[in-house]
């Protein structure tokens, strides 16, 4: 990359950055509080992407993972603990159940795994709802509080809305941080050549049952921000259709690229809302979108977009060559 | 001449001015289940408030303004349902109407007593009108006023001493299992057996053979409309002759028509049906089905009611007054006599809470017949 492709991609950085913080200043409650459930979505997605983009494990248990994180912050803020603790249980809980989870994806893979985790979906979704006295069951947990953070009271649609991209920002710059390191080179090798991964002495297994208890732990941190955020959950929202929705997200952005979640879940938030003024038609105008995205570019939005500068950088090098060739042989 | 061009200039932007004070759209919004589990729910409200909406205007309007509503789709998930009411609110609606679902009125019901703003919604889960929000108003009973009818019924005329419970596992069903165990214990019944079912539950051969190892007196079935009928028919099939009772659903039209012979016998409390042994009722029925090419459930009465319930209200107050409303409708009698359009006498107390005659019905070859009329309390 060329410094000022570099610079470039820093400013534009900068520019989004900035237009997240001052744009939505000027916006309505509603438009906050669509903007906060795509910054959480984002959480949850990215932790799908580590699991199935990085370390290539399926998992539909991504939803899952967001309930147990919104059950604990809904339990224990509703008990008057603060939510940072909430935070704290729910990731301890998410990652030791994705690690447990993450078994049987050392034996099954692919749909197979699908199947297992789909069971797993199911079960937290049941447990959700029977056990009355924990979850209050099917009638939800109402007046979920919201926090107070370094001293600010987040109350108020705007100051919850930097509260989630402020979480979104941390969470993202861990990430940046994970992929980078031996851990993240050490998930891609396991997703492009297990076999091979092995023989260069990293142990699979343990990667393996890593890559799903980090992406768990992180649907939970999604999860005790979604709670506030409704400051209502009953166990509807956490059924199957949500870890489709964030495997859906994964997908549509890019899987294995840093910035395909915040795409996906732009387009599965945003998208159905911008579709709503067509009525009754906005939900399969979005399914029909989908699909020809996806017919039109399996890898996503971004893995299309990799293509296409690939090519360029192809033909452009492709260029040079034969510049340099036609001079070699036109020279004395 | 040039001051009698001013002085009519001036005259027309008045007058512009006034009709359009006069004219501007009454501004209404829906949020409702339009989509997912709740769809049938949420259409048939839908299509009751564009029914009724469509009259007044062709009346005239109300206080001689249009009436005009938004309609928003919560996918049946309260996530999304509160998302949709906050945009509605942001809109600042003159009334808000919906959700039906319980849970989704439980997640919006704050938002619209913070912004003011009265809130007509479809759910029957008890505890909604308990927390003491002065905005939200019921179209129906709520399942404390309507359970301890149908647990009077099993005891007073059906005689049981033991009655098995089926209910559906959601917060419409599970509340009213709730509440009637409760009744139950009152009146010493036993409860012989307490089944929960799944919402689009298939196959209730098993739920009816723990029925019948159970042998109770009578048995209450609470679940949806194509849920009551399959499970009708199940019970049929596995020869269980005792008193089958339930709640609105289990004696509804559309029962009638999925589970044919099977669904005779069965009786119910009912708060709204199209089939009740009211003129206004059957001319409704009729508009519904001329516009809409089927007849609706309760929910297509409920959002029907909920456009009048403004109307009555609006033409009390005199004037179009969002902050005042919620205060004019608590303790409101609307009369059928004055206000064709609610149907039925009614009266709403402090809590937002209905007062309304029931019926008592049974399923006579393939027809509802009211067996009894319970009057309005007050």
């Amino acid at each position: 990359m060329t410094a000022t492709g570099k610079y470039l991609r820093i400013a534009l950085g900068v520019v989004v950055i900035a237009a997240l913080i001052i744009v939505p200043m000027n916006f309505n409650r509603y438009g906050l509080f669509i903007l906060s459930q795509w910054a959480v979505m984002t959480i949850a997605a990215m932790g799908l992407n580590l699991t199935l983009g990085y370390a290539g494990q399926v998992s539909l248990a991504q939803g899952a993972f967001v309930g147990i994180g919104a059950y604990a912050a809904a339990i224990m803020t509703t008990q008057g603990l603060p939510l940072v603790a909430a935070l704290g249980v729910a990731i301890v809980l998410c990652f030791a159940i994705g690690w447990i989870l993450g078994y049987p994806a050392l034996r099954v893979q692919h749909h197979y795994l699908a199947f297992v985790t789909l069971a797993f979906s199911t079960l937290a979704f049941l447990v959700f709802r029977n056990e009355d006295w924990l979850t209050k069951g099917i009638y939800g947990i109402s007046n979920i509080p919201r926090p107070n953070v370094l001293g600010f009271a987040t109350n108020r649609p705007l100051p919850f809305y930097y509260f989630c991209l402020g979480s979104l920002a941390l969470v993202s710059l861990a990430m940046w941080w994970l992929i980078r390191s031996p851990w993240g080179r050490a998930f891609v090798a396991l997703r492009e050549n297990p076999v091979r991964a092995l023989s260069l002495g990293i142990d699979t297994r343990r990667y393996t049952l890593m890559a799903f208890a980090i992406g768990s732990a992180l649907g939970g941190v999604a999860g005790t921000l979604y709670a506030p955020l409704t400051q209502y959950i009953d166990p509807v929202p956490f059924n199957l259709s949500l870890s489709l929705d964030l495997l859906m997200m994964v997908i549509v952005g890019g899987s294995g690229f840093f910035f395909g979640p915040f795409l996906g879940a732009m387009i599965a938030v945003l998208l159905p809302e911008w579709l709503r003024f067509t009525q009754g038609y906005y939900l399969m105008l979005y399914a029909v979108a989908v699909m020809l995205l996806l017919i039109y570019s399996p890898t996503g939005i971004l893995g299309s977009l990799d293509r296409y500068l690939a090519e360029r950088r192809t033909k452009a090098a492709s260029a040079l060559r034969a510049v340099a060739k036609s001079r070699l042989e036109t020279a004395p | 001449m040039r001051s009698g061009f001013f002085a009519g200039f001036l005259l027309a932007t008045v007058s512009a001015a006034a009709a359009f004070a006069q004219g501007a759209p009454i501004k209404l919004a829906n949020v409702a289940e339009l989509s997912g589990g709740g769809a049938t729910v949420g259409n048939n409200w839908k299509n009751g408030i564009d029914l009724a909406i469509e009259e007044i205007n062709a009346k005239g309007g109300l206080l001689g303004r249009k009436l005009e509503v938004t309609h928003a789709d919560s996918q049946s998930n309260p996530g999304v349902a509160r998302a949709q009411v906050q945009k509605a609110l942001d809109s600042e609606p003159y009334v808000l109407l919906g959700p039906g679902y319980s849970g989704s009125v439980k997640v919006t019901a704050p938002l619209a007593a913070e912004a003011g703003i009265a809130q007509i919604m479809g759910g029957e889960a008890a505890e909604l009108t308990q927390g003491g929000n002065k905005f939200l108003f019921r179209t129906s009973f709520g399942q404390q006023s309507s359970m301890p009818k149908v647990a009077k019924y099993i005891n007073d005329e059906l005689k049981a001493k033991s009655v098995a419970i089926v209910w559906v596992n959601n917060d419409f069903g599970k509340g009213g299992r709730d509440v009637i165990t409760k009744e139950f214990a009152k009146y010493n019944i036993k409860v012989a057996a307490d089944i929960s079912t799944e919402a689009g539950q298939a196959d209730f051969a098993a739920d009816v053979s723990k029925i019948k190892a159970a042998a109770p007196d009578a048995v209450f079935v609470y679940v949806n409309e194509e849920e009551s009928a399959r499970m009708l028919k199940e019970l049929k099939r596995q020869a269980i002759t005792v008193p089958l009772m339930g709640e609105t659903t289990l004696v509804g039209q559309k029962v009638v028509e999925l589970a044919g012979d099977a669904a005779n016998g069965a009786r119910g409390h009912v708060g709204l049906t199209t089939d009740a042994p009211v003129d206004l009722i059957k001319a409704f029925r009729e508009k519904f089905v001329k516009k809409y090419n089927y007849v609706p459930d309760h929910n297509g009465l409920k959002g029907y009611l909920a456009i009048y319930m403004i109307k009555a209200t609006t033409e009390k107050m005199g004037k179009v007054d969002a902050k005042a409303f919620a205060d004019n409708l608590h303790g409101l009698t609307i009369k059928a006599a004055s206000e064709p359009g609610i149907l039925m006498d009614v009266t709403f107390d402090e809590k937002g809470d209905i007062d309304r005659q029931g019926f008592l019905v049974e399923i006579v070859d393939g027809k509802q017949v009211v067996k009894q009329v319970l009057p309005k309390l007050n």
